[in-house]
């Protein structure tokens, strides 16, 4: 199997932006990759050309690979509708109205996304997953979809993101890599500290140290850009400005830009492509 | 000279500076001392136009202290005067206005039958009540998992939370990085969040020992360093942690901590950024450091917001070493929208897993307070949704833009603008003010903004403030570059027939009182700046600050409604901005409006709230054993 799965120490880490980066990379080298989420928690949705609804998320990395959008790509979209229901929609159809009383039936969903991500790895050469939000909720590790249940679904390995910009770094990677299910934990193969400014020197001694706790070795420290879209979980900021060829463009200039930039600062391509299974 | 103020015990610290041949300052004292005698227990002097000098609920039986001077080194220090005197300084002292003592020390001195000026009976007076009353403070810190965890609103709640229940509390913060600093009555400069968090622990004159260090960036990888509250010395990045850290700057969060603890019942401390980061965690005296140097117990705060909160805090509390980890007596995960309760089960398996328990878990409060970093830095391009529009120029080195808070109390939208057509609709133009006004005077032209404003004049009222203000002269000239653009002059937007210089590495910083010189009331604010300015326009302010009556300040031209000031926080008080608020409702001419509200008073109904907040969110069982040092 093929695949890598970059999951976020927090809403915003950066995960979507750096799998569309690691996208952009895989294209170049003809690796042919496909983008994954399992589950999206979103009213920012883009229709896919057979008029299915997938989260904004995964259509531009689609682009970023070179694909047109599809809905394996997010089999699972969740629209909150207000006042603590969510509107369920399995491969681009509402099947549910959920709520506290009225659950997910987990099981059923589940295959779906088994089933999806199937699907995606026989048409492609890597599928590159994203996770959502945090893999180490304690209140909702047991019902997650994206993170830890597509982990454990098909053993895919990950890459953990966590952004600087706030501080507690170091916190955030230790934190989540204690608080994943033991049978999980070994799939954690890296980790990644995004939006950094400065001379990453004065980390050095931070990272070992956590590569000492963990095991995980430091994959890249990725320079600070302002770049922030597709901006997944925001509402306001994206909606209705992303449409028309242009944007597209500039989102992949922006992306190639940051690979470059990233690939500068010593993001280790080469043990990313290995986790992936792409080589030995 | 100190600058002057009207509270009594600056009113003795003033006496002690102004002897002068026949009258005796001492005389004076016991004069007092002995009135006080006679009136007896008077508790707070409620109609006292200095009321409350020192802290809201003080005692005022001994406005004049009967023990001065004590020397007792817990209460006060000897300042060595020009002439080479030592003499006794204890205006910092709290001591005698705590009930409890006053009530204690009339009643010695009448059953004693004592007199002011029975200096051995009174100093064994003193001596019971120390060993009755005195004890040395304790300190509690909020450490946060990441910077904007809400370290700063829950010191303040925390401050708040303490002084309705009648402790005596000083807030702290070891070392704050800002360029939003307020001026405190003695001149000295600390954060405006200090500030703030006295102000929540009902104190009424903040001072330099609760922010002893305060970072001014001055460029990417410099920072003006200043210690209690006046200029230390530059330092890179790399010099700040080698040098000055392990050295003055331990020393000073190690005095000044102490000071408060000889003072207060509760040192409420805040943290900054996170404990642990370990790549520089011996060098980090912002945090645990500070905490073992006070002995305080700490709470770990984590803003759920973003997700992942159970990660941050486990990670933070397990980086920590052994002797910090065990100051970590409670968690608070904080800004929790929706229902708290959803979180219960997380956060039991949290505290389980760490072994400290989650003791708050407080909703998302919508509570407007001034704060640190300001829509300004977020991101975000206008705040309110009132009918007015007030355009505020973004000026890429925007500093102290807490003057314009007070604004949104009014029906106002404010909008930072960065180009010209956004200056479209705007009521008034405020330019604010700025670490570089020569660079950012540049900006100005660069975007077009400059023409743009000059093009509004007379239209709207435009009002410059500190910086801004040096921008709205004729030339702005800096002979030897020490606004860091190199030297040479550069014109200004002429709105005013005035002009600004940097001769010097001189820096004002003052407090000010003042009123409107054309009528309309009181203005009260704070000076900090580089440079000076020559005006020949008519001055806006006569300033009313004790022993500066004949000076004035600022600019206007009220016919073209242009204004200018050094005078942060300017619109703090309701006269300044009724005066705007007035021209802009009225499209340009001066009409009555109903009178505006207060900001410190509103800011005050606020930090109610927000304690309120976080009291009904907390677990007041745990906190009452934190307190008294159960844990």
């Amino acid at each position: 199997m093929k695949a890598i799965i970059f999951l976020g120490t927090a809403s915003g880490a950066g995960k979507t932006t750096l799998n569309a980066v690691y996208c952009r990379h895989l294209r170049q080298i003809g690796a042919r990759p496909a983008p994954f989420k399992a589950s999206n928690l979103s009213l920012n949705s883009y229709v896919t050309a057979d008029g299915r609804e997938i989260g904004m998320g995964q259509a531009f990395q689609a682009w970023a690979c070179g694909l047109e959008p599809t809905i394996e790509m997010n089999p699972v979209l969740l629209k909150p509708t207000g006042k603590g229901t969510m509107q369920l929609m399995l491969l681009g159809k509402p099947v549910a109205d959920l709520s506290s009383t009225r659950p997910m039936d987990r099981e059923k969903v589940l295959a779906t996304v088994g089933a999806a991500f199937d699907r995606l790895q026989d048409s492609c050469g890597v599928v590159v997953c994203e996770g959502s939000g945090s893999p180490a909720e304690l209140n909702l590790q047991k019902t997650d979809l994206a993170n830890v249940g597509l982990m454990r679904l098909r053993q895919v390995p990950a890459v953990l993101v966590a952004d600087i910009e706030r501080g507690g770094v170091f916190a955030a990677i230790y934190g989540t890599w204690l608080l994943m299910p033991p049978d999980v934990r070994p799939l954690l193969k890296g980790f990644i500290i995004n939006r950094f400014r400065g001379d990453a020197v004065i980390l050095r001694y931070g990272i070992d140290r956590i590569t000492e706790l963990t095991g995980m070795p430091c994959l890249g420290v990725v320079p600070y850009r302002a770049l922030r879209f597709p901006a997944e979980d925001s509402m306001s900021d994206t909606e209705g400005r992303l449409s028309g060829q242009d944007v597209h463009q500039a989102f992949l200039d922006n992306l190639d830009r940051l690979l470059a930039d990233a690939t500068d600062a010593g993001l280790d391509l080469a043990t990313l492509d290995r986790i992936a299974s792409l080589s030995t | 000279m100190a600058e002057s103020t009207e509270s009594p015990s600056s009113v003795m610290f003033l006496l002690t500076e102004q002897v002068h041949g026949a009258v005796s300052w001492m005389d004076t004292i016991t004069k007092k001392v002995s009135q006080e005698i006679a009136a007896g227990d008077i508790g707070p002097n409620l109609s006292c136009r200095y009321h409350p000098s020192h802290f809201t609920g003080q005692d005022c039986t001994f406005c004049y202290c009967p023990f001065y001077p004590c020397r007792d080194q817990t209460f006060g220090y000897d300042v060595t005067r020009e002439n080479g005197e030592l003499v006794w300084d204890c205006q910092d002292c709290l001591f005698i206005h705590r009930h409890a003592v006053a009530q204690f020390v009339m009643h010695e001195i009448k059953d004693k039958g004592l007199a002011a000026g029975d200096s051995r009976p009174l100093q064994e007076v003193l001596s019971e009540a120390k060993r009755r009353y005195w004890h040395r403070g304790r300190a509690l810190m909020v450490v946060g998992a990441t910077s904007d965890a809400g370290k700063s609103v829950a010191v303040a709640a925390i401050c708040r939370i303490l002084h309705r229940a009648g402790y005596l509390v000083a807030p702290f913060k070891s070392q704050n990085m800002s360029l939003n600093s307020r001026v405190t009555v003695r001149g000295c400069e600390i954060s405006m969040i200090q500030m703030l968090q006295a102000q929540a622990a009902g104190l009424t004159n903040a001072d330099e020992h609760m922010n002893p260090i305060l970072l001014k960036p001055k460029g990417d990888t410099v920072s003006q360093v200043m210690v209690e509250g006046k200029p230390f010395g530059d330092y890179t990045v790399e010099q700040y942690y080698k040098e000055f850290v392990p050295g003055p700057g331990r020393e000073a969060v190690k005095r000044n901590l102490d000071f408060l603890l000889d003072r207060y019942d509760m040192v409420v401390m805040e943290g900054a950024g996170s404990p642990a980061e370990i790549n520089i965690y011996d060098a980090d005296i912002a945090n645990m450091q500070a905490a073992a140097l006070a002995d305080a117990d700490c709470l770990l705060i984590v803003n759920v917001e973003w997700g992942g909160s159970f990660a941050y805090a486990i990670g933070t509390i397990e980086l920590l070493s052994p002797a910090d980890r065990a100051r970590i007596k409670g968690i608070i995960l904080n800004n929790v929208r929706g229902d708290p309760q959803k979180l219960r089960g997380g956060a039991d398996e949290l505290a389980k897993r760490v072994g400290i328990p989650v003791v708050g878990i407080v909703p998302h409060l919508d509570i407007d307070l001034p704060n640190e970093d300001s829509e300004v830095f977020r991101g975000r391009n206008s705040r309110g949704t009132g009918s007015k529009r007030i355009a505020v120029i973004k000026l890429p080195r925007i500093a102290n833009f807490t003057d314009l808070d007070p604004l949104s109390l009014e029906d106002t939208t404010v909008v930072y603008v960065t180009r010209p057509e956004e200056l479209a609709g705007a009521g008034a133009v405020i330019i604010p003010g700025t670490k570089n006004t020569v660079g950012d005077m540049h900006w100005l032209e660069q975007t077009g903004l400059a023409d743009a404003i000059r093009g509004l004049k007379e239209k709207v009222p435009i009002v410059g403030i500190c910086g801004g203000y040096q921008m709205m002269g004729r030339v702005l000239h800096d002979p030897h570059g020490l606004e860091g653009e190199g030297p040479g002059d550069t014109p200004g937007l002429g709105l005013f027939d005035s002009e600004s210089h940097w001769d010097s590495y001189d820096k004002r910083v003052i407090r000010d009182r003042g009123e409107l010189i054309d009528g309309g009331g009181e203005v009260e604010g704070y000076e900090i700046h580089m440079g000076k300015t020559d005006s020949r326009e008519q001055p806006l302010f006569r300033i009313t600050s004790h022993g500066r009556r004949d000076e004035t300040e600022g600019s206007v031209r009220s016919a073209q409604m242009l204004f200018g000031t050094y005078l942060h926080g300017v619109f703090d008080r309701p006269a300044f901005r009724t005066k705007l608020m007035n021209l802009i409702n009225a499209g340009g001419a001066p009409a009555p409006a109903a009178p505006s509200k207060d900001y410190a008073a509103e800011v005050d109904r606020n930090l109610d709230r927000l304690a309120d907040g976080f009291e009904s969110a907390l677990d007041l069982s745990f906190f009452r054993k934190l307190l008294r040092g159960e844990l």
